[in-house]
């Protein structure tokens, strides 16, 4: 009975290895995205409803950043690379405007800069306990360029309208989607193209959105992917066996690892991040 | 004269059966050195009586003096009127009470419950007051309890802590509400020694009871109530022997069954 | 992992202290503050009993992180107010009200639990109304009433980690945010060891002062 009990257990053992390494070996190719997609989707800047000054100056220096070539040194970093793809502005674009000068902004003035820290790559904590992202780099740089005092608000996601009404800071901006939103917000330079997909595991025999019927899948709560299967694509949500909401990503897919869940509405950014993270 | 008492009046507003008066118009007066006990049907008005005495009720009616001094008048419309707070808790030094609970204080313990009142509210030096609490502990044979909490004496040794913790205010008066109502029969023995060995000191005493052969062995005189008015008084062996009255005898007829 | 071990265990460091400011300062302010609600609460002037009625209603009532929410968003709102700056002392102010009408029950349970003949006792013996309090009643009510505060104080260890819809960075954020950059859940673990810890510490605490009180019965 023990040599039994014995053999099981270095069995066990023995498995729990090969499994590590399997996941190990083949990194990538364990999730992949549908290729239809939920929707398009775009990341701008949200000021308050009629700070449109405001609103102008910070995109025009945004504008002034990609024409010295400091946005693209910033996206071109490693940490970046998964959205990189995704940003849409582009020096030729604005080469007959006038830009601001370097320096040009009023030096008393600081702009805070109302970011959700729990949104990475545009803003969270980075290795060394600070906080980062390429949002919070590009307001920084925006700041540095205008002459502006900088402040970094973080704030709950959800309550960022109350945060943004009630002025503890001057804009929304960290990875936020303009599409559902256009009039809530006065809208800044929409500065990424990103696109709100359906993420299932490479060995899945889900391969349209059609084949989600009576399938679970997971969502982040108040995300654009969330906001959409409420509206427009309701229709198709209505079609799951179950539309189940995290608080984050990061434990749908925990859930979706441990085939908890069939599928994950993502956008595309944060899924490949986290595809990419895990292994 | 100690206490006089002179149309006390006292009335209860009962949830659903309205006003009731439970005090009709009572007087009392006890002297120096005499020992009243007061018996009668439960809910004649004789615990009410002490209450009112001790100011834990206020009257609604009537005159109360300790040593010729008013602690309480009448006025023009007829409505008792105390004295001043400050006054009032003078006039607590003439007495004490000794409760039917006891009401120890039962994070104190048995020494402390007895000289805490005097060091914290007569202010005398706790030396003296330590010295004195002990004497009395030895009194009522229970020196060996000084540092002892309540919860570890019986009911009939907590009672006579009580009984300690009133004298040790150095009372010119001592009221006991039913002090043997809530012991074991067996434990009722001690409680009234001390009060029997209190009566041979001449300590001015008003005792409401049950314990008819003590009232009749230990009082200078005996009070009946039934009803809030006093029906009979007078010697005990006048009570006892030879009721006047016929409620008074019909009271005591079915006590001794 | 990428954020070494150091980093994470000394920003999760950082979030409990925050975590324990939150807890000291509430417990600082709202046991006493609970003493003067309850004796608001028995008050004889019938409107102040409704009002501290209403209020423990209301505290008791509603979630207590819409209450953090209308404390920190309220001034703005209703005042137009600025809020920069107030984050922590909208935290300390909500989570103080919220626990003295918590506390202001558990002392009112307490007192009435205590025999009318104790005051009895301290009036026939002069003792004045405060040294009743002080002397004869306090000292019962905190013996009778310290298992519930035990009970509360633990669940406000726990509940500090609602400061998180203010954006605080407490503990349970920090966490989030660790495990949201590394996809993991390693922090949330740390959390759960440490609101585990603090929690015996309270619990140890609490019982060595019921001990303490345990002498009479």
């Amino acid at each position: 009975m023990k040599k039994i009990l014995c053999l099981l257990l270095a069995l066990t053992m023995v498995f729990a290895l090969c499994a590590c390494g399997g996941k190990g070996e083949s990194p990538t190719a364990d999730y992949v995205f549908l290729k239809e997609e939920l929707g398009v989707e775009t990341y701008a800047i949200g000021f308050r409803l009629g700070d449109e000054a405001l609103a102008k100056q910070v995109s025009d220096a945004i504008k002034a950043l990609v024409v010295d070539g400091t946005f693209d040194k910033i996206a071109s970093k490693p940490e970046y690379a998964d959205i990189k793809d995704f940003l849409c502005l582009k020096a030729e674009d604005f080469a007959g405007e006038t830009l601001p000068e370097r320096g040009s902004g009023d030096s008393s003035f600081t702009f805070k800069q109302g970011y959700d820290q729990d949104y990475p790559p545009y803003a969270y904590m980075l290795d060394d306990g600070t906080y980062g992202g390429f949002d919070i780099e590009v307001c920084k740089a925006v700041c540095e360029y205008l002459g502006w005092g900088y402040e970094g608000v973080p704030f709950a996601w959800d309550f960022k309208d109350q945060e943004l009404n009630a002025k503890s800071c001057d804009c929304i901006w960290s990875g936020m989607t303009k599409e559902g939103r256009e009039d809530k917000y006065t809208w800044g330079i929409t500065y990424s193209n990103n696109t709100q997909g359906i993420l299932v595991a490479a060995d899945s025999d889900i391969e349209t959105l059609d084949d989600l019927a009576g399938k679970v899948v997971g969502v982040q709560i108040g995300t654009s992917a969330a906001e959409m299967l409420e509206g427009d694509r309701k229709a198709l949500a209505d079609s799951f066996g179950e539309l189940k909401t995290y608080e984050t990503y990061n434990v749908a897919f925990n859930d979706l690892k441990a085939g908890a869940i069939d599928a994950i509405a993502i956008d595309m950014t944060t899924g490949a991040y986290l595809v990419s993270s895990a292994s | 004269m100690i206490l006089q008492m002179k149309g006390i009046e006292k009335s209860f507003i009962h949830k659903t059966r309205g006003n009731i008066q439970v005090l009709k118009g009572i007087s009392l007066e006890v002297d120096s050195g005499e020992v009243v006990s007061i018996i009668g049907p439960s809910g004649s008005g004789k615990s009410t009586l002490l209450r009112c005495a001790t100011f834990l009720e206020t009257i609604d009616a009537g005159e109360i003096r300790y040593k010729d001094e008013a602690a309480v008048t009448t006025n023009a419309h007829g409505k008792a009127e105390y004295v001043k707070p400050a006054q009032l808790r003078r006039f607590k030094q003439n007495f004490g009470l000794v409760f039917q609970q006891f009401n120890l204080f039962p994070h104190y313990s048995v020494i402390k419950n007895i000289m805490d009142a005097p060091v914290h509210v007569q202010k005398r030096p706790k030396e003296q007051a330590q010295k004195e609490a002990m004497e009395l502990l030895r009194k009522m044979d229970l020196a060996s309890h000084a540092d002892a909490y309540p919860c570890q004496l019986s009911g009939g040794q907590q009672q006579r802590v009580a009984i300690a913790r009133a004298l040790a205010m150095h009372p010119d008066i001592l009221f006991f509400d039913e002090p043997t109502s809530a012991l074991d029969p067996e434990l009722t023995g001690e409680v009234l020694k001390v009060i029997r060995q209190l009566a041979e000191e001449h300590m001015t005493m008003v005792v409401v009871t049950h314990e008819m052969p003590f009232a009749r062995a230990v009082s200078n005189r005996v009070i009946f109530m039934d009803g809030g008015v006093i029906v009979e008084q007078g010697d005990p062996e006048m009570v006892f022997g030879a009721p006047q009255q016929e409620r008074t005898k019909q009271f005591l007829r079915n006590y001794q069954k | 992992m990428s954020m070494a071990w150091s980093t994470m265990l000394l920003k999760m460091g950082e979030g409990m202290l925050h975590t324990c400011a939150i807890f000291a300062l509430t417990v600082l302010f709202s046991l006493p503050l609970g003493i003067i609600v309850m004796l608001l609460r028995r008050s004889r002037f019938k409107p102040v009993q409704w009002i501290t009625k209403i209020y423990i209603a209301i505290m008791r009532g509603t979630p207590l992180m819409l209450q953090l929410l209308a404390w920190y968003f309220g001034p703005y709102y209703l005042f137009g107010a600025s809020i920069r700056g107030y984050r922590f002392t909208a935290i300390i102010i909500g989570f103080t009200m919220n626990y003295a009408a918590y506390f202001a029950e558990i002392y009112r349970g307490g007192i009435e639990a205590i025999p009318k003949g104790q005051y009895e006792a301290s009036h026939v013996l002069g003792y004045s109304k405060a040294q009743t309090f002080f002397k004869i009643i306090l000292p019962q009510l905190i013996k009778t009433i310290l298992p519930s505060i035990t009970n509360e104080v633990i669940t406000l260890v726990k509940d500090t980690s609602l400061a998180f819809a203010l954006a605080y960075n407490e503990m349970f954020s920090i966490a989030k945010q660790i495990a949201a950059k590394e996809t993991s859940f390693t922090p949330f673990i740390v959390a759960a060891v440490f609101y585990f810890v603090a929690n015996y510490v309270v619990a140890f605490v609490m019982e060595r002062i019921e001990k303490a009180f345990d002498y009479y019965k």
